[in-house]
């Protein structure tokens, strides 16, 4: 411990998180167009070296608390500043371990041709860099280009699978983004007007004298409707099902595990940018938040209930689950908060794991309803058993890790005097139980009743491993739950300067 | 009260029939392996079980952290005396049942994931005795529902997976009430413990008092099957018989009645619970089922589906005891959880061997089968006539206390529900015994070939001897219940700990 902690004194630690992969990003296509096996390796390497960066940020953040990082050593109001605190932790180390694992599931990009693997993992290093940029910054400007970072690559990914309907479907995704991104930036612009700066702490004390003028309003307006759409919050969320299950798996794991994380993370930001300033009205932005996280729940889990498809039903579940993640927010009590944010780590993981799983069926079959996957539990069993975990923990049957958020939101919502959300926390777990047993009950206790099914054999290891290695990280999450609590507990407690 | 130790034993007795589990569904490809380790598992945690006996007895308590989930929460395991007295039955239970089970099932398919779930179920089930909070007992509660959920729908076809939905839904929906019910306990109370007697004494706000205790009854109440959440078990029948008999007269629906007690006792605390004066409703919703499942019980054909109603009525029981909240009620209450599990076993032990032997299921087709399988129907008697009280049986010891505790608790009309149950109980037994005993056997002259001892001579000992052996002990438990090695004292001193009364010195 004392010698990490000696590594993670460096002081350029920070811009490395997201150069780094960028740089490896660049790197990769350049060097190794022509040799895939080494490129792959090497954006292996990268990935892993990014996970260590972000584990010796942890360990620092351990000691000192949170800290910053001057760019090319401007101080803050002028210079571009990176932030670096307990929530730019527990996200850095979700989008790590997820690219980690699918980096390493990269031979699954089926009918990927050579070159295409290549360009796989450069777009996914430079979705790594974006999300690493886009968590620690501080700066408003930058959390811009950092977003456009990280939702450039994915649209490409989305229409890089030679899935029918793939070009459709990535075209639905680049639409909203784009427009989202738009919103982001007109209402970056209306801030800089305003005060004049862009350092998101500067800003939000230059705002709090003004009050919540309509300036202000129209900014957060402007800023959390993009940030909404990237998060796919009900009712924006209506290009997620469609991309999330159009895209090669892999890609799907990366979209519903973390990119839809981002805008919550954005989201979160500007609770501290806007809260001083805005104060009582803040009040209101939040009682919206959970109000459509309730409907986020409503609709998403009776969507997935009656998909036929099992990745339009992993999708469905994600808009259920970011609508818990907005309860939680909007609840603005700590337990609330701290179970929100925790719910962003623990779904992040276990949707990861869930889509690989689904995927390893999926591809190996070649069928897509769960009603034709029937008895695949039987010739699959290590994938059909990772799936099954993945969904028992996605409901958040207790002691998994869907348990932990989901506890810590219902507590939250005693405490705010709101006893009649309990319904919808539990209810919505109750419905993910409901969808999560009927694709059991077809894997394992149906007859077979395509011939796909009774010929096809366990997927390979590259699939096997990530999917199980994220689902069992996500069990053994949920049993040390306290200490992600604890640890998130004074981030909460301090947002919104409150 | 004696001191808390450190202990691995809880943990062990869990472990031992998780791994046991884990190494059937891994390896027990072979018949005979698969025995090994099943009966193996059974009866090393048996030991492990029954070691902590005296250790409890003398007042010790065992206890053990796992996981902390929560700030605040942790997977806790403690061994109390009710905790101990439900560990004990069921582990007891589990070696002949797992010995049946391996005669019973023989030839069918699907063994190797039928044995390893029998054995997670008998796993959970120890989880839920030794739970130290609400969080533990609720995640094995949870996890009991999920093992059982393959057992019952292991025949396949149509029926069974009509079951199996029902089953899920109830125990489901039930688990998600219970979980709310905790959330309100920890955000009022501050903690789940069950360590102590009532951790909500501090609480003044009556409505949400009594919406936990709507909330955690509901909740438990499902798997206890007080009516009308009764629905699923008699639909459940379709599972093979040893799962009937382990689960829905042992494990599952035992494990919404102890989580009913840990909801009274622990979490409310007797004292708080007479001041609130919640309990009585319960125990009116009691005294109906226990006449309304009787009355439902005289209607049915199959022998199957009327044991399922007899476990309804039998439960409520339990549930009564738990209501009245005086110590020779609770006393019953705790002695019937053994009491109707070895009956009860007995009889399903019973109707399944009827059922191997000669493949009858009905009970208008019962004619004569005690000439046919004597040993059978012996033991099947001594369960009936337990059931409708008959002294020197066992269930005539829960009586006994029960009517006590009724006339202590100022209740003394429930000593009327007690006799018509009675009476009722013998008008749906006798019949039978009647029929088993004393007419002719159908069909003997048209099928001449059937011999009056070829049944038994098909029966195997693996599925005779548990059957026996249970029904001895349902003898031994009316006859010699105070004697060293039998659970009641155990239950005695369990009923000390709730009360807080003080101890005989130990």
């Amino acid at each position: 411990m004392r010698a990490l902690a000696a590594f993670a004194d460096w002081p350029h630690l920070l811009p490395a998180l997201f150069l780094l992969p960028l740089a490896g990003a660049a790197l990769l296509p350049a060097l190794l167009r022509t040799r895939p096996a080494v490129a792959w390796a090497s954006a292996l390497a990268v990935a892993l070296a990014t996970t260590m960066l972000a584990v010796l940020a942890l360990v620092r953040l351990l000691g000192d608390g949170d800290y910053g990082y001057a760019m090319a050593g401007w101080a803050p109001p002028l210079g571009i500043e990176l932030r670096y605190d307990r929530l730019s932790a527990i996200t850095l180390l979700t989008g790590a371990l997820v690219s980690l694992a699918l980096l390493f599931a990269r031979r699954e990009m089926t009918g990927a041709g050579r070159r295409q693997a290549v360009l796989y993992c450069s777009l996914v290093l430079i979705l790594l860099g974006g999300m690493n940029g886009f968590v620690i910054t501080a700066d408003l400007f930058n959390l811009f280009v950092f977003m456009e970072l990280l939702s450039l690559p994915a649209y490409a990914l989305v229409a890089m699978s030679p899935a029918r309907g793939a070009a459709l479907a990535a075209l639905k995704y680049l639409l909203p983004g784009a427009v989202s991104s738009l919103l982001v930036l007109f209402g970056i612009g209306v801030l800089h007007a305003l005060t004049g700066s862009l350092n998101m702490a500067d800003v939000a004390v230059r705002l709090t004298p003004g009050g919540p003028s309509p300036a202000t309003v129209l900014a957060l307006v402007l800023i959390s409707v993009g940030l909404l759409v990237k998060a796919a919050l009900f009712p924006l969320h209506f290009w997620l099902p469609d991309a999330h299950s159009a895209a090669p798996g892999p890609v799907s794991a990366l979209l519903s595990g973390l990119v839809v994380k981002m805008g919550v993370v954005g989201v979160v930001r500007m609770f501290d940018v806007f809260g001083p300033a805005l104060g009582g009205a803040m009040q209101a932005f939040e009682n919206l938040l959970l109000i459509l996280g309730v409907l986020a729940i409503l609709t998403g889990a009776l969507a997935a209930l009656v998909q036929h498809e099992l990745k339009r039903m992993l999708a469905w579940s994600t808009v259920a689950n970011i609508g818990y993640i907005f309860v939680g927010l909007g609840l603005a009590g700590s337990a609330a908060v701290s179970g929100g944010i925790a719910h962003v780590f623990y779904h992040g993981l276990t949707k990861a794991g869930l889509f690989l799983a689904a995927a390893a069926l999926v591809e190996r079959t070649g069928l897509h309803d769960i009603d034709d996957l029937r008895g695949l539990g039987h010739r699959m069993p290590l994938a059909a058993t990772a799936l099954s975990a993945g969904l028992i923990a996605v409901a958040g049957v207790p002691p998994t890790a869907g348990f932990v958020g989901k506890w810590q939101i219902a507590l939250g919502a005693l405490e705010a005097g709101r006893p009649e959300l309990l319904v919808v926390v539990l209810g919505g777990a109750l419905l993910a139980l409901a969808y999560g047993m009927r694709v059991i009950n077809a894997l394992f206790f149906r007859a077979p009743v395509s011939d796909q099914v009774v010929t096809a054999s366990e997927a390979p290891a590259s699939m096997l491993v990530p999917s199980v290695l994220l689902v069992a990280l996500a069990l053994a999450g949920g049993l040390s739950g306290a200490r992600v609590i604890e640890f998130i507990l004074p981030f909460a407690e301090s947002l919104g300067g409150r | 009260m004696g001191a808390e130790l450190l202990d691995a034993r809880p943990a062990l007795a869990l472990l031992v029939s998780a791994t046991g589990a884990g190494l059937i569904m891994l390896i027990g490809y072979r018949a005979r392996l698969r025995a090994w380790l099943a009966v193996g598992a059974a009866v090393l945690k048996f030991v492990i079980v029954w070691s902590m006996l005296p250790g409890v007895l003398a007042g010790q308590v065992y206890g053990l952290t796992l996981f902390e989930v929560l700030p605040g929460l942790a997977l806790e395991l403690r061994v109390d005396a009710l905790g101990l007295f439900f560990a004990l039955v069921s582990s007891t239970l589990w070696i002949p049942a797992t010995i049946y089970a391996l005669a019973y099932m023989r030839g069918r398919q699907g063994q190797r994931r039928f044995f390893s779930f029998f054995a997670l179920c008998v796993a959970t089930t120890v989880g839920i005795a030794f739970a130290e909070n609400l969080l533990t007992l609720f995640v094995f509660y949870e996890l009991l529902t999920v093992c059982t959920y393959p057992l019952v729908i292991h025949e396949g076809g149509l029926a069974a997976r009509r079951a199996g939905r029902r089953y899920l839904i109830y125990t489901l929906s039930g688990g998600a009430l219970i979980l709310t019910g905790m959330v309100v306990v920890q955000h009022l109370a501050g903690t789940l413990s069950l360590s102590g007697t009532g951790i909500l004494d501090s609480i003044d706000n009556h409505a949400a008092l009594l919406a936990i205790f709507v909330l955690l009854v509901a909740g438990f109440g499902v798997k206890a099957a007080i009516m009308p959440l009764h629905s699923w078990l008699p639909a459940a029948m379709v599972a093979p018989v040893p799962v009937s008999a382990l689960l829905h007269a042992v494990a599952v629906v035992k494990a919404g009645v102890f989580g009913l007690m840990r909801v009274v006792y622990n979490v409310f605390g007797v004292e708080h619970m007479r001041v609130l004066g919640f309990a009585g409703y319960l125990g009116l919703l009691a005294g109906f089922t226990i006449l309304a499942a009787s009355v439902i019980a005289l209607r049915q054909h199959n022998l199957k589906r009327l044991l399922a109603w007899s476990t309804i009525s039998q439960l409520s029981y339990i549930v009564l005891a738990i209501s009245l909240l005086t110590p020779a009620a609770t006393l019953a209450g705790i002695i019937h959880l053994a009491n109707q599990a070895f009956a009860k076993i007995t009889m399903f032990f019973a109707a399944g061997a009827i059922q191997r032997a000669t493949g009858k299921t009905r009970i208008d087709e019962l004619d004569g089968i005690g000439r046919q399988l004597p040993a059978v129907m012996a033991s099947f008697t001594v369960a009936g006539l337990s059931f409708i009280g008959v002294p020197l049986l066992a269930g005539f010891i829960t009586k006994w206390y029960l009517s006590l505790g009724a006339l202590q608790a100022g209740s003394g009309g429930y000593m009327v529900v007690l006799a018509l149950s009675g009476l009722l109980n013998a008008a749906y037994w006798l019949p039978i015994l009647y029929r088993a005993w004393f007419k002719p056997p159908a069909g003997v002259a048209a099928a001449g070939n059937t011999s009056p001892l070829a049944g038994s001579a098909a029966l195997s000992p693996m599925m005779l001897v548990p059957l026996l052996i249970c029904a001895a002990y349902v003898l031994l438990l009316g006859v010699g219940a105070e004697a060293p090695a039998m659970p009641f004292v155990l239950a005695e001193a369990a009923v000390r700990l709730v009360f807080g009364l003080p101890g005989p010195a130990p």
